[in-house]
């Protein structure tokens, strides 16, 4: 026990690193904030979580459940105690996402330009040419600034040992920002007190830098370019996050069916006409921008709107094709593409990662299957991926066929021990494990970070799963002074 | 402004002020049938017949049945104009049109929806205290309406929104005053009671106004000058048909278009048939004729609206 009835048997003894306590001490950074959680009563955190639910309701950051035929509202769970990251800490993952997100622009200028990184044999070319996201429509399209990833999610874990790890690169449309800022204004609401008395770094400004960025996308030389984010439209799971961001930068929020192409310019359908569209952050996979250039049935999309953008007339953020950076295949290869295009060592390590197309490493991971996760590697969201220490016999050979069947779609890493933070649940404080995703935004004038991130938490006990569709909740993540 | 945002606004504004309407309607109606006795039970048909899409086969089994029609109005989805079904439909405006509404409005319509689709909500229709549950429902547009007047900015969203309210609300004194007239065929010189009247001006919050400004004993005359030309009755079709030209100007001069053109010289015609009307004028052509044509009249001006600013699909 280490100090309150709340937290009497926290943490239980385990190898495993918790984010509060080391050993029988509470670390530094969360003594305030341990200090107030032990004088709550039981009545005062059930309360917080009450209002934090009904903050997040009356908001409608809600997703729709259905059962029998009916939409049933529920809301993302919030756990109220933070996640805390020291700012020395934190400047190391700065310059390692830098570093990370650096070498990927430049892996991706090169793959869909003269693809040096093919001929010096640094990645085999049967691994990218059999990538399904490797995008021919857009090879030799060089965008503007050179700049293929403008807005990033690095997903990050923490291990045993307490060095953080990269667990995935979410180069596409990452999303939970909006999660990131609301979690803090809840926060705000529901301990005032402890964040101007820990001097959290601030993460509000993220719109704003986010449209400073776009806005300096534009290739028009003219003095307000337009700027639009797209969505899928209502039906999206994320279009909480869309018109989140749309209001927070003032700019609108458009579906594929308000833009049109004409003579290869992208405009939209105002109540005075059509407006000529310079920037789109868009929200929408590659696939289903534009029925002429991808999937021929796509109604979210715009006909026409690849050819504006290999004209240069539009500029899409994030560029089209960047599926190849981050399958999870290509992953494996990260560490060398830094030393490949940076020639230096990578800063945040990779989880070891197996491809199981090489017949030694699935011969290894299949001999050590009891200490392994597998994933498939067009899938995300904690789908299509066996947990070796968790799956019953039946479930391992099953899946082992299907590795068999096509190795490539398979990459196996050594299941890692998420650290634990302290979640309230049923009426007392339990460890839940955690990981991080911090937002990077690229523009012309470099890459800035976000003091802080998403962290996603697994809500259900031992569960390392922490994605919102698996049961998954969050928590606010803060940066503080050493 | 998107065409699409624009049309969302318009009509997330209809179906708040139709919301509202129908809880005035309804008010009225719940509080006059706790007046009657059993010898004669009051009949809900004409409110089911005007006011919701149920079937005559629905409208029969419901015509004498209180709770039912109360169900039938606020929460059952399958009435097209339930205040469920309505409040859904204002949200899903709202939610497509989210970054051109304040949060304060988002929050307002948000909180509203939850209302209605909250467990155990129906109960409160169960007792004879539905009247709490209706004016609780009251304040919450009412509080809409005072959120987006303080919140909203006024620019073209804005205008967009108030001509869909006024549209809504200048379609629902016609077809309020359509179904009294109906009662006394159209006659302007059959002198009715005032208690007849007095539900139709409490339906549409008149009835402080008219006990205020007319004095005569030609009720029916009264009260059709009050709903169809008084200026300063803000249910009234010259009050509300201001307003939309107020607002119509405000859209077609941003930017003119031939098709702006049509619908201002289309609106003028409109308008000018009770600027420039009278009660005599009106009783020469005959009641149902004059609001048969100010419906049509209003029916085409939407299309024009539509076709002018939201044609974007």
């Amino acid at each position: 026990m280490i100090g309150g009835t709340l937290f009497q048997h926290y943490p239980p003894a385990s190898a495993l690193w918790d984010e509060m306590i080391s050993g029988d001490d509470v670390r530094p950074e969360y003594l305030q904030t341990f200090d107030a959680m032990r004088q709550l009563l039981p009545e005062d955190l059930y309360q917080k979580d009450r209002r934090a639910a009904e903050l997040f309701m009356s908001q409608g950051i809600t997703f729709t459940v259905y059962s029998e035929d009916k939409g049933i509202e529920r809301i993302f769970p919030f756990d109220m105690l933070p996640r805390i990251i020291r700012g020395s800490e934190w400047e190391v993952i700065e310059r390692g996402i830098r570093q990370r997100l650096q070498a990927l622009n430049m892996f991706l200028s090169d793959i869909y330009g003269e693809q040096l990184i093919l001929k010096d044999s640094i990645i085999p070319a049967a691994l990218i040419s059999s990538c399904p996201q490797f995008t021919r429509q857009v090879h030799g399209i060089r965008p503007a600034h050179d700049i293929h990833v403008h807005i990033a999610g690095i997903d990050l874990i923490r291990d045993a040992d307490g060095k953080f790890y990269v667990l995935e690169d979410n180069l596409r449309t990452p999303s939970g920002v909006s999660y990131m800022l609301e979690n803090r204004e809840v926060t705000k609401r529901l301990f005032p007190d402890l964040l101007s008395s820990n001097r959290v770094r601030m993460v509000g400004n993220y719109p704003l830098l986010l449209h400073q960025n776009l806005v300096s996308l534009a290739t028009r030389q003219i003095a307000n370019p337009v700027v639009v984010l797209m969505t899928p439209g209502v039906f999206n799971s994320a279009y909480y996050e869309h018109t989140f961001l749309a209001r927070s930068m003032g700019i609108p929020l458009v579906e594929g069916r308000d833009l049109v192409v004409d003579n290869h310019k992208v405009y939209m359908k105002t109540t005075q006409g059509l407006r000529q569209v310079d920037v789109i952050y868009r929200r929408i996979d590659d696939e289903f921008l534009d029925p002429l250039g991808f999937r021929a049935d796509s109604i979210l999309g715009v006909p026409g709107l690849i050819s504006a953008y290999r004209k240069g007339n539009v500029v899409l953020a994030n560029a089209v094709g960047n599926g190849v950076a981050d399958d999870k295949a290509v992953y494996a290869y990260v560490p060398d593409i830094i030393r490949y295009y940076l020639n230096q060592e990578p800063i945040i390590p990779n989880v070891p990662t197996f491809q199981l197309s090489d017949p030694d490493a699935l011969k290894h991971v299949f001999d050590n299957i009891g200490s392994m996760v597998i994933k498939k590697t067009d899938q995300s969201g904690g789908y299509g991926m066996l947990m070796g220490n968790r799956a019953t016999a039946e479930e391992v050979e099953a899946y082992q066929r299907e590795v068999l069947a096509d190795p490539r779609n398979f990459i196996a890493q050594p299941i890692i021990k998420l650290s634990t933070v302290p979640c309230f649940l049923d009426g007392r404080w339990q460890p839940r494990h955690v990981d991080l995703r911090p937002f990077a935004l690229c523009g012309p004038d470099g890459i800035n970070i976000v003091p802080g991130g998403l962290t996603r938490v697994a809500l259900r006990e031992g569960s390392l799963v922490v994605n919102s569709s698996q049961g998954g909740g969050s928590k606010d993540t803060w940066i503080i002074e050493d | 402004m998107l065409s699409r945002i624009a049309d969302a606004l318009y009509w997330l504004d209809r179906y708040m002020e139709r919301t509202d309407n129908i809880l005035l309607i309804l008010r009225t109606e719940y509080v006059l049938s706790l007046d009657e006795g059993l010898d004669r039970p009051h009949s809900w048909r004409p409110l089911l017949e005007h006011f919701t899409s149920a079937s005559p086969f629905q409208v029969q089994e419901r015509a004498y049945d209180t709770g039912r029609t109360l169900s039938f109005i606020v929460s059952d989805v399958s009435n097209q104009n339930s205040l469920r079904a309505l409040l859904t439909r204002a949200r899903e405006n709202a939610r497509g049109a989210q970054d051109q509404i304040t949060k304060e409005v988002w929050e307002q319509v948000n909180q509203i929806y939850h209302t209605v689709h909250a467990e155990g909500f129906e109960e409160g229709l169960k007792d004879r205290d539905a009247i709490r549950l209706l004016d609780g429902m009251t304040e919450m547009t009412t509080l809409y309406r005072g959120v987006a007047s303080n919140t909203m900015p006024r620019s073209l969203g804005w205008s967009f929104m108030n001509i869909g309210k006024h549209t809504e609300r200048c379609m629902t004194t016609l077809d309020l005053t359509d179904r009294y007239l109906g009662e006394i065929e159209f006659d302007l010189s059959d002198s009715k009671d005032i208690l007849y009247w007095r539900q139709l001006l409490l339906s549409l919050s008149g009835y402080e106004l008219h006990l205020k400004t007319y004095r005569s004993a030609q009720h029916t005359r009264n009260v059709m000058d009050q709903v169809f030309f008084n200026k300063h009755f803000t249910r009234s079709l010259r009050y509300t048909l201001e307003k939309s030209g107020h607002y119509l100007r405000d859209i077609t001069d941003a930017k003119p278009t031939p098709e702006s053109e049509v619908l201002n010289r289309f609106f003028g015609r409109m308008h000018s048939r009770v600027r420039y009307g009278d009660i005599e004028l009106t009783e020469q052509l005959s009641p149902d004729v004059f609001i048969r044509q100010m419906r049509e009249d209003l029916i085409r001006f939407t299309n024009l609206l539509a076709q002018a600013f939201f044609s974007y699909a």
